[in-house]
């Protein structure tokens, strides 16, 4: 009996495999874009139609003017003097409201500003994070007094 | 003088291990790829404190020119024209997925009032959690 021997063995042609992977190599590569993925978390309270009253006696009131002044208690402040300045009266009260208050003409990155420096409680030995709220136009026009 | 024959080596580089490579280098960009909803140009405001923001967030851009755009974080943002709009989105959201993260992509010198509007409008269709998109104070900043 003769033997075909002479047959070519079963392969798989991967020669083309690299040219393939480089492919989507350079597809993934085009398409990714870079994007910035992390921020300040903001967490919102609950709309509440009957939101506790809060005294303007017992919170510190940080308003921001449009050209991005810091009135605080109604003195004019630097940036990194409040915390100092809150430091005192939150060792008494931990639980004391600071309300931000930007005015509404005030670019947005100047309420971020007093927003990040306020979370930064830590770094002034504080023992708690502050209390912060930022009322929106709706809540001060229903609530404020 | 009898010369030794001399054995040609053909150069050649190694290519075996070239799919390998390039498939590992394929299944890191699978995996680290995030499909962007938002492609509004923004400057973002620079804070020192930033935090991983969930993947699959539900995005509200407003861009230099007060434009809303809203994305529930799976299909392309797309311009709404009132803040009242990102309410029933975002309560159609929350429906859905009570938990679900909302990140607020404003450019840094919108007027506080757009801003107040979205985030008036998160806070009725009672989103919880919220994230302001910064970029990274650097010492340039300081």
């Amino acid at each position: 009996m003769k033997l075909d021997r002479d047959r070519p063995d079963d392969e798989i042609p991967t020669s083309s495999m690299a040219d393939i992977a480089f492919l989507l190599i350079v597809f993934f590569m085009v398409t990714t874009t870079f994007t910035a993925t992390r921020g300040l978390d903001f967490a919102l309270p609950e709309d509440d139609d009957d939101p506790p009253v809060v005294e303007k006696e017992e919170s510190v009131l940080v308003e921001i003017m449009p050209n991005g002044e810091l009135i605080v208690d109604q003195d004019p402040m630097g940036l990194h003097e409040i915390i100092p300045y809150l430091k005192p009266k939150l060792e008494r009260n931990p639980k004391k409201p600071v309300i931000i208050r930007p005015d509404i003409a005030t670019p947005y990155r100047f309420m971020v500003q007093v927003y990040d420096e306020l979370r930064q409680w830590e770094d002034y030995g504080l023992e708690q994070p502050i209390n912060i709220s930022v009322p929106t136009q709706r809540e001060i026009q229903s609530f404020w007094y | 003088m009898k010369l030794k024959a001399t054995i040609e080596h053909k150069p050649n580089i190694p290519t075996a291990s070239m799919a390998d490579i390039a498939f590992l280098l394929i299944i890191f960009f699978m995996l680290t790829i995030t499909f962007e909803v938002d492609k509004t140009q923004v400057t973002l405001p620079k804070t020192t404190l930033r935090y991983e923001i969930p993947k699959q967030s539900a995005y509200v851009s407003i861009d230099p020119n007060g434009r809303i755009r809203v994305s529930d974080g799976t299909e392309q943002s797309a311009l709404v024209s009132a803040a009242d709009e990102v309410l029933s989105m975002a309560a159609g959201v929350i429906a859905m997925d009570p938990q679900k993260v909302f990140v607020v992509k404003a450019h840094g010198d919108v007027d506080w009032l757009k801003v107040d509007e979205v985030i008036d409008a998160l806070k009725r269709a009672k989103v919880r959690d919220v994230y302001l998109l910064s970029d990274q104070v650097t010492v340039d900043d300081l």
